[in-house]
């Protein structure tokens, strides 16, 4: 069976800055998560995959053709941008009938079209205001209906879940979705390819990656009045690997390589001895922190 | 052309011009555009009130109102209509929407091109026509000046098509090409035309002048070192220059690689 989408040897840079290199990689169907850290790569690989860049180096191909130049295959693709981009002297409905014309629907069909997209993302009632008049979040859907009126077979979403409802009501046989947000993608499937510093990661199903990321250990920081008395308790278990005393002496860092266990200990323990606690909080739960346990930093 | 392109031709220009007549810069184009109108009334005021001949106001229209549109209105327009065709969608981060659409580029660009055209056009043929009736209202039974308006505002829409088309080229080559257009208009076109002999013939100016009459007078722009080409030569250098700017933006427009920001 044919990929919807295949890299081979994939390379881009602009001058002397890296955007990807030597990237192979297959998507089969369903919803991809396309994840990393900000200046990664996950843009310049999106803007390849929908023809808007053209590979330095090897190939990428969607539904077995070549991207770049060659617009017919748009026809099968939707591409949701990144920028904060619209032409705001147009009304959201001028807007999206006019990509939707461009697709080549034609009168009814086209405004039928149009409608259905901007209901899709919320915005039948304002879609007759300029454009300029639209909040963040508004333009955010626009950008997203602009995308998904054609009903593509392969849907590309770069970064677009910044005030936007929840995307997973859009029936699309494709989905390749960019963040850096790792809970966002999270919600939306478990497929998953890790890009950092232009080069894929790591590529799986995201319980195996996080499976990999508890081979690692995970700080948990307790604000408490009384962090020596908690740390009394705490000490002793295998799954703790260091307890360290926060400076003003209002609480303690604890180094876990169960975190699941740790988090159903520490709650019992709470419970049953009534150690006061302010604040429970995961420094190194963010996706920068995973990466940065991957390549070792 | 194919019947292909010139769908989304006609729906990219319909769309572009009506958003176009509401643009804020259209605006302030027409501000401009009414400039010469309000200098031809203030002219014939004068006449009125006796501090001007009838004959100084024909000399003011000749002289100076035919170098301010053909050699400054006319270029400016052009100038911004032209660059803006590309250079604002790169400016706004626009164009993915357009080049994300199973549409051709040249599709695009020439939508956008006649878009932009017909609005200078509009602005250029509205302010010349109401500055001429401004400058001849004496002598509107008068079929000569008939002919004399429709000469100017064919040469206006060539000039229009010619020069739109050149800084076309120009914004689809590079962002900030405005710089290098206001160059090319009060640098090349302006000194460059004054050059004898065959020198001259590269600027889009000479085709220009070489199609207006030539009123009497020494210092006119249109006979200042001027040695005109034949009408019908002129006319088709300028459509046959302007056909080949066209070609070199959509050459440009369909392969250049436009990247809208830092890249992630």
């Amino acid at each position: 069976m044919t990929p919807v989408l295949k890299a081979e040897k994939l390379s881009k840079w602009y001058g002397n800055i890296l955007g990807i290199s030597d990237i192979n990689l297959e998507i089969r169907s369903g919803i991809t998560g396309l994840l990393g850290p900000n200046g990664a790569g996950k843009s310049t690989f999106l803007k390849i995959a929908a023809g808007q860049l053209k590979p330095k180096l090897g190939a990428l191909t969607v539904f077995g053709e070549p991207v770049y130049g060659n617009p017919r295959l748009f026809r099968r693709i939707g591409f949701c941008p990144e920028h904060d981009s619209a032409y705001v002297e147009m009304s959201g409905r001028g807007f999206i009938l006019l990509l939707a014309r461009l697709h080549g629907f034609a009168g009814a069909e086209a405004a039928a079209k149009a409608e259905k997209a901007l209901a899709t993302v919320g915005l039948l009632d304002s879609q007759d205001r300029l454009i300029k008049g639209y909040s963040f979040g508004m333009r955010q859907r626009l950008r997203l209906a602009s995308s998904i009126l054609h009903e593509p077979e392969l849907l590309m979403l770069d970064e677009p879940l910044r005030g936007v409802d929840p995307l997973w009501r859009i029936r699309i046989m494709q989905l390749i979705v960019s963040s850096h947000i790792l809970p966002e993608i999270e919600a939306m499937t478990n497929e998953i390819v890790l890009i950092h510093q232009g080069k894929i990661f790591a590529k799986g199903d995201i319980h195996r990656i996080r499976n990999l990321i508890d081979s690692h250990p995970h700080q948990v920081s307790i604000r408490t009045p009384h962090p020596r008395q908690l740390a009394a308790r705490l000490i002793g278990n295998d799954f703790i690997s260091g307890i360290e005393f926060a400076s003003d002496h209002r609480g303690l860092t604890v180094r876990t390589n169960q975190r699941d266990q740790f988090f159903t200990h520490l709650m019992s323990l709470l419970a049953e001895s009534g150690v006061e606690t302010e604040e429970i909080t995961s420094p190194d739960d963010n996706l920068q922190a995973v990466f940065d346990y991957l390549i070792g930093k | 052309m194919t019947m292909k392109a010139k769908r989304p031709i006609r729906i990219l220009f319909r769309s572009f011009f009506s958003s176009g007549l509401r643009a804020k810069r259209t605006r302030v184009f027409i501000l401009l555009a009414l400039v010469p109108v309000l200098l031809m009334l203030a002219a014939r005021i004068m006449e009125g009130v006796g501090s001007a001949s009838a004959s100084d106001v024909a000399g003011f229209f000749g002289h100076f109102m035919l170098s301010l549109y053909f050699q400054l209105l006319i270029p400016v327009l052009a100038l911004f209509f032209g660059t803006s065709i590309v250079n604002e969608e790169l400016d706004n981060k626009t164009l993915v929407y357009l080049t994300t659409v199973p549409v051709p580029r040249r599709a695009v660009l020439l939508g956008k091109y006649l878009a932009a055209l017909l609005l200078a056009a509009l602005l250029i043929v509205a302010g010349f026509l109401l500055c001429f009736l401004a400058a001849s209202f004496t002598r509107l039974g008068d079929a000569a000046a008939w002919e004399e308006l429709g000469l100017f505002l064919g040469t206006s829409l060539l000039a229009l098509f010619c020069y739109s088309a050149l800084f076309t080229a120009l914004g689809a080559f590079m962002k900030k090409s405005i710089l290098l257009g206001l160059f090319f208009v009060f640098g090349w076109e302006s000194v460059v035309q004054y050059f004898p002999g065959v020198t001259q013939k590269f600027t889009i100016i000479h085709w220009i002048k070489s199609l207006l009459p030539i009123p009497p007078g020494q210092n006119s722009f249109l006979s200042f070192q001027l040695q005109p080409s034949p009408p019908l030569q002129s006319v088709l250098t300028l459509l046959a220059a302007g056909l080949l700017f066209l070609y070199i933006a959509v050459f440009i427009f369909e392969r250049k690689e436009y990247i809208l920001s830092d890249n992630a």
